[in-house]
């Protein structure tokens, strides 16, 4: 509460005060009483009137100072009306009252909001659902009656599938409590399934591949995973150069398995690689490169934060290594023997 | 060898037309479902040795479906599916389906299921060799045989092999003969696959079967 402004608030009734006084002294000395009696009056009115000025002030201001910490404490403010108590001043209630209004008007647009963003995350799903259905039917047709196009319509149906799969899964992103589930997996059978998800991709672009032997599972969600190396695979080849090579490793690290990525193609400059997993950020590469939305790595982050994978960039010059460390609990190892 | 019929439940008909030509193209009959009021029956009456199953169907839904089946039948059941929520593949399994393969399907990886579930419910001795002319081709012990002699093979050089083999006199070309194998997750490339062939060729005159696969030129390779 801004104190120059209260009292400044406060000027019109001293002045109505000033002016009662001076109306008693004229008043009181016409009818004959002493100079004295008069100030003593004056001083003790006076007195009365600062100390109650002064105990309102005070209680005013903790009240205010109350509501504000009330207010900072809570997460969503424009709750602020549900939490505090009724006010005892009549104008102070009309504002009590217009704040309810104001949030329960908010709750309902926020409620509206939310719901349309519900439905058209359904929708968004439903649809991606439906446009697979042609998709595995182009699928079929291409590879039941092969002629020289097939093979590019193949690479382009990969594509159609890469890009749909990255809508429903950035539509799936904000609300994925309901939908993964962690299960033991393989990672060399995720590993394989991704490739083979590209393969078309893969064998156009001349991409040699190294898979190393993987033995260890993880607990993980199978197709999160999968979708997340479909994105890392689109990105090697991509920016690749030369001749691409591809390679997938595991390693042991504490109570980590990290799953390596790693390509040698024209890697990530040291100024960029800080913010590649930022949504929208595409860099240098991603200037040169067309078709660079800074979609994928930021989604690539999203959903291993969620999936509780570190997900570690690191480039030095012409290579790039993304590793996907898994954490082993030692937990599950130990009861399952 | 014994023929495998396969039930195709999909209401799509491109899919479904497409799904019966792959599968016939790879050695099994096909029945396919038009009247999806009476699918029971029809798996009644036809017995097939497998089902794949779509979830979305008119009428009632693949699952209802699938645990209709169940109560008199224990046949395989593929679910071919584009929902590939969570709860849907949890749905599948407890129902009692015996796999779960999203849309778009890799058909490498979807044969692949087919033969294995086959193999695991009806385990059928199929014959582990392959012959064409007078080389006999070991799938088990990846061996090739011709006239009493017979040359070790290394995995990559079986698969070649058996591919064509499978293909026998057609002209299998570099492109598809390398797809074939990222298929089978033998990561080979243009330049290695050259190296198997020419190994091939020097432990197939090892046997004496010199020119056994022959060059076309531009187009490939045949045996």
């Amino acid at each position: 509460m801004n104190r120059r402004r209260y009292w400044k608030n406060r000027i019109p009734f001293l002045l109505t005060n000033l002016v009662c006084m001076a109306a008693l002294t004229v008043f009181l000395l016409v009818c004959g009483n002493s100079i004295s009696a008069v100030l003593l009056i004056l001083v003790v009115w006076t007195a009365i009137l600062l100390a109650g000025l002064f105990l309102t002030y005070w209680k005013r201001r903790r009240q205010m100072r109350e509501l504000l910490d009330m207010a900072g404490q809570l997460s969503e403010r424009y709750l602020i009306s549900e939490v505090m108590e009724l006010p005892e001043q009549a104008e102070d209630q009309v504002y009590y009252q217009l704040l309810k209004m104001a949030g329960k008007s908010m709750l309902e647009q926020i409620g509206e909001v939310q719901r349309e963003r519900l439905e058209y995350k359904e929708y968004i799903e439903q649809w991606i659902h439906e446009i697979k259905t042609p998709i595995t039917a182009m699928k079929l047709l291409c590879e039941n009656h092969r002629t020289d196009r097939t093979k590019e319509l193949l690479l382009e149906l990969e594509k159609t599938n890469r890009f749909t799969e990255q809508a429903l899964y950035y539509a799936r992103s904000e609300h994925t409590e309901k939908d993964y589930s962690v299960r033991k997996m393989s990672l060399s059978q995720v590993v394989h399934q991704a490739i083979a998800d590209n393969k078309y991709l893969l064998l156009q672009s001349g991409v040699r591949l190294e898979v190393e032997e993987m033995e260890d599972t993880v607990y993980s969600d199978e197709k999160w995973v999968r979708f997340i190396l479909n994105q890392l695979i689109a990105n090697a080849v991509k920016y690749r150069s030369g001749q691409p090579v591809l390679r997938f490793s595991t390693r042991r690290q504490q109570d980590q398995v990290v799953l390596v990525v790693e390509d040698n193609g024209i890697g990530i400059s040291p100024a960029d690689l800080p913010r590649i997993f930022e949504k929208g950020f595409t860099g240098q590469n991603g200037r040169m490169v067309q078709q660079s939305t800074g979609i994928g790595l930021y989604l690539c982050k999203r959903l291993c934060d969620k999936l509780g994978i570190g997900i570690v960039a690191e480039s030095s010059g012409q290579e790039t290594a993304i590793s996907l460390a898994f954490h082993i609990n030692c937990l599950i190892h130990e009861v399952q023997g | 060898m014994k023929l495998y019929k396969i039930m195709v439940i999909e209401d799509d008909s491109v899919i479904q037309g497409e799904l019966q030509t792959l599968l016939n193209g790879n050695g099994y009959t096909t029945i396919g479902v038009e009247n999806f009021s009476a699918v029971t029956e029809q798996i009644k009456n036809e017995k097939p040795h497998l089902i794949l199953l779509d979830i979305k169907l008119p009428g009632e839904n693949g699952f209802a479906l699938c645990s209709k089946i169940r109560t008199f039948s224990e046949v395989p059941i593929i679910f071919l599916t584009s929902c590939n929520t969570d709860m849907d593949e949890l749905n599948s399994i407890m129902l009692g389906g015996d796999a779960f393969i999203t849309k778009p399907y890799n058909t490498a990886i979807l044969l692949a299921k087919i033969a294995s579930l086959l193999k695991k419910n009806y385990s059928t001795q199929q014959s582990e060799q392959i012959i064409y002319g007078n080389a006999v081709l070991h799938l088990e012990s990846s061996q090739l045989e011709h006239k009493g002699k017979s040359a070790e093979l290394t995995k990559n050089e079986l698969k070649i092999l058996y591919y064509f083999f499978k293909n026998g006199g057609k002209i299998c070309s570099r492109a598809d003969i390398i797809e074939y194998l990222w298929d089978n997750q033998l990561y080979v490339d243009d330049n290695a696959l050259s190296v198997n062939i020419n190994r091939i060729r020097e432990k197939l005159a090892g046997i004496g079967l010199t020119d056994f696969i022959k060059t076309k030129h531009r187009q490939g390779y045949t045996i």
